[in-house]
């Protein structure tokens, strides 16, 4: 009877912790895949090196919407030839800003076009509460691509939005982010 | 220890339970439902550099400047040109739709030749060759129909239909027209403008100047910073509709007999005063004394006491103006046009600040082209009607240029007979509209924004002006071509040269005729003119405005409406929202009439009628409005398409089928109001 309890105890405890080690290790290496930038491009040399602040290049159109990422003929205002060193601002040169390419960067947190998000109503809130803290990195972190939906790891969930709203009085109504 | 199957079951068993309490289940669960949003069929928003662009909006009866906003070279949306003299940054719900136009299902996306009853998609070069192999054969025997009545592209066609050596050339009918004819016809010579902006006092008689009348959204800029300036408006007219909703008096007359209210008030302003250097003043004393406060109300409806209040309205104002128009923004009498410019003869207004200012004719450039004078003074109704009569020959080959005849002009089943009398019908049209439905070839032009365009001084400017604008796209979205560009080939194909390689040299030698540099014209400079023709009109020649319609128990009263489309197009997707039930019920056209007039038909509000005039007969619904004049049914425009789309085809009545005409004076047709009968369908 007891050689008969433990053929069932044991198997079963050794399934729960296989697929816990599975789902909780395994599965995640195995959902995203891993992407480097275009270009090695370091945060800290322009904030740190360069005393630039963040809106130098992640600028508000006139109208107030977002531009997001600067163009490459915005970089080349100051990178029109090879400034220092660094064989990753050399491949940029000649690689995008001679041949008129645009740079093709992983954005972290892109949301889907469903989503209507405003970064100028969002302005006094620190940018990395939502965003990683890139411009403490020496070295772009690696962009994970969930293998289903096509977004990145980082892309923030709706239940993230809601929370924050939430907490902060604002309105939690659909139309707010879903135009 | 073997694995036995009992073992093997609970190893299964706790690994299901296990990967409940993993992501593993749900999180797949929530891509994959995220992935579903994906697909690629899906369209994708756009992002990249935002750019605004000038360019224009020509898809009503008027034109005027918008900018469209691209993102990274897409065209995202039309706004408002607070530049534009013309819109001062307004816009249109045809100019707001007009980015997504660009994308409507019911856009001609290459030449098709017709093979049966169906259509076959072609090459250029082979659509080409059969309209040059058609025209070579018709010889002389071409004509041209064109809706553009402000751009130079009609001037290259007319200049194509020219030098084969045909003169039918026409634009479709437009209030432009009518007024330049009654100027014509008191001996002036120009396009007929106003300065809503200059005046102190207007009276509109029947131009509904908010609605879809002349430049409406100049209109209404102008008249926001007349209320500023405690400017008066007064609106005459059968019904309310949005200008009379909103100006400071609505005096109801019956239809059609507004050119009747403005003899009436050339005759009381006789009786107070006397104009000196008048031309023909003794001549017209005599016609308007047959207008009398009491034979003016018994036609009109307007009492005697009111008429004379409008009157010394006038004479009192420091700035008058009386502005003739229509609530379908087409269809004025020649008559009534000349009736209101008398009294703006009378009261000194002509060429005045604040008054009727008589703009000079555009330069033409295409030499063969016949002067635009010449086609504006042509009545496109006339000529159709002698075609299907068999009182003038057929054309062997019809061009139809930005317009769609066969589905916006009155007596309609009397054009379409003529349609189908022509020979072979060529349709220039982006959109598979009515007209090219039933063409034998379509070459679709390309849109505004897709390539060159320009419009000079459209109907109602205050001064003359001239807008150019270069493609905004690179490339059109489909295999189109601007139909100016096709008629050069066409013509050089056949050995007319018309003396231009392209139609952006074409504009390029408007902009030197007018003074104008290309490249500030192509990137939004706007011309503005500020010569007004001297003018020396003679009152003599006054033609006494007959009433329209005057036998009529029940007289139709179609509104046009811009949100429900043009004669051009046909309601856009975004119309479709704000067509309301006061317009159209479920499949309905809606028709509005008094109680008084619904209660004489024996109908009540919702039944459904029969509505029959010169042309056929439509179905509507009634609906019961006090903002309806006794005997009068007012009915929306635009409805009722046979082609087009899925968002305009086959909803409600089209009121070109039931709207019959009237011979007006200078060879032109009134049709602005028409008989009507209604029945309980």
């Amino acid at each position: 009877m007891a050689n008969s309890k433990s053929s069932v105890v044991l198997p079963f405890l050794v399934g729960v912790v296989a697929s816990l080690v599975l789902g909780w290790w395994a599965f995640p290496k195995v959902l995203y895949s891993q992407k480097t930038q275009p270009i090695r491009f370091d945060h800290v040399v322009h904030v740190e090196g360069q005393a630039m602040t963040c809106d130098q290049c992640h600028t508000y159109r006139e109208n107030g919407s977002y531009a997001g990422l600067p163009t490459t003929a915005a970089c080349a205002d100051c990178h029109s030839d090879v400034q220092g060193e660094d064989p990753e601002e050399q491949r940029f040169v000649t690689e995008y800003v001679q041949q008129g390419k645009e740079v093709e960067w992983l954005v972290y947190q892109y949301q889907p076009d469903n989503v209507y998000f405003s970064h100028i109503a969002h302005k006094d809130i620190e940018c990395t509460k939502c965003h990683l803290d890139v411009a403490n990195m020496k070295n772009p972190p690696v962009y994970y691509e969930n293998r289903i939906s096509g977004y990145s790891k980082n892309t923030m969930k709706m239940w993230e939005c809601e929370r924050c709203h939430a907490q902060n009085g604002a309105s939690n109504a659909c139309f707010v982010c879903h135009k | 220890m073997g694995l036995d199957r009992r073992s093997f079951i609970s190893l299964v068993a706790g690994g299901v339970v296990g990967s409940l309490a993993t992501p593993v289940v749900w999180k797949t669960l929530d891509d994959v439902s995220i992935w579903s949003q994906n697909w690629p069929w899906i369209p994708r928003l756009k992002y990249g550099e935002e750019t605004l662009l000038p360019s224009l909006c020509k898809l009503g009866t008027d034109a005027y400047g918008v900018q469209v906003k691209l993102v990274a070279g897409h065209p995202v949306a039309a706004y408002g040109n607070p530049e534009h003299p013309l819109s001062r940054g307004g816009i249109c719900p045809l100019g707001a739709a007009s980015v997504q136009l660009l994308y409507s299902p019911s856009r001609v996306r290459s030449p098709k030749k017709r093979v049966g009853n169906s259509f076959e998609d072609i090459s250029w070069e082979e659509a080409e060759a059969l309209l040059a192999e058609q025209l070579k054969s018709a010889g002389k025997d071409v004509a041209l129909v064109s809706g553009d009545d402000t751009g130079t592209a009609a001037e290259v066609l007319a200049g194509l239909v020219a030098a084969l050596g045909s003169q039918q050339a026409y634009f479709m009918p437009s209030e432009g027209a009518a007024a330049a004819a009654a100027l014509k016809l008191l001996g002036g010579d120009g396009l007929v403008g106003y300065d809503l902006e200059g005046a102190d006092y207007v009276l509109l008689l029947g131009a509904d100047a908010l609605g879809a009348w002349g430049t409406t959204l100049r209109n209404a800029k102008a008249f926001a910073d007349g209320r500023e300036r405690a400017v008066r408006v007064v609106y005459v007219g059968p019904a309310m509709t949005a200008t009379a909703a909103v100006a400071d008096a609505w005096i109801p007359c019956t239809p059609g007999t507004e050119g009747v209210v403005a003899m009436g008030l050339a005759n009381m302003i006789l009786e107070r005063r006397s104009p000196s250097k008048v031309a023909g003043l003794a001549e017209f004393r005599k016609q308007a004394a047959g207008f009398t406060p009491d034979a003016v109300a018994t036609r009109s409806g307007v009492a005697a006491e009111t008429l004379l209040g409008l009157a010394k309205e006038l004479l009192a104002a420091g700035k008058p103006l009386v502005v003739p128009g229509t609530t379908a923004a087409q269809g004025l009498a020649v008559s009534d046009a000349a009736a209101a410019l008398a009294v703006n003869v009378l009261l000194d207004r002509i060429n005045m600040p604040g008054g009727v200012m008589v703009l000079p004719w555009g330069p033409k450039v295409v030499a063969a082209a016949p002067d635009k004078k010449a086609m504006m003074g042509r009545d496109v109704v006339g000529y159709l009607a002698a075609v299907a009569a068999g009182n003038a020959p057929a054309p062997k080959v019809l061009l139809v240029h930005a317009a769609n005849p066969a589905y916006a002009l009155p007596d309609l089943k009397t054009a379409q007979t003529a349609l189908d009398k022509a020979g072979f019908v060529v349709s220039f049209s982006s959109f598979m509209d009515e007209t090219a439905a039933q063409a034998d070839l379509i070459l679709p032009d390309s849109l505004t924004y897709e390539r060159y365009d320009d419009a000079y001084t459209p109907y109602g400017s205050g001064q003359a002006n001239y807008t150019m604008a270069a493609p905004i796209l690179k490339q059109p979205l489909f295999a189109t071509k601007a139909a100016a560009d096709v008629a050069l080939g066409v013509a050089s194909k056949l050995g007319a040269d018309l003396g231009f390689a392209s139609f952006e040299d074409v504009l390029k030698a408007k902009a030197e005729a007018l003074g104008l540099d290309f490249e500030a014209a192509a990137t939004g400079s706007v011309w503005l003119g500020t010569e007004f023709a001297v003018q020396q009109l003679d009152l003599a020649k006054v033609q006494a405005p007959a009433s329209a319609a005057t036998a009529a128990d029940l007289t139709l009263v179609p509104v046009a409406n811009l949100k429900i489309g043009s004669p051009k197009v046909a309601t856009p997707p975004f119309g479709t929202n704000a067509i309301s039930p006061r317009e159209l019920q479920g499949k309905d056209m809606v028709v509005a009439m008094n109680a008084a007039t619904a209660s004489k038909l024996g109908v009540r509000a919702g039944d459904a009628v029969t509505l029959s005039g010169a042309g056929g007969e439509c179905r509507a619904r009634v609906r019961i409005f006090e903002g309806v004049v006794d005997g009068a049914v007012m009915a929306p425009l635009g409805l009722g398409h046979t082609a087009w789309d899925a968002f305009s085809r086959g909803k409600g009545a089209n009121v070109f089928q039931i709207l019959g005409t009237q011979a007006d004076v200078a060879g032109f047709t009134r049709f602005a109001t028409a008989p009507v009968g209604v029945r309980k369908a």
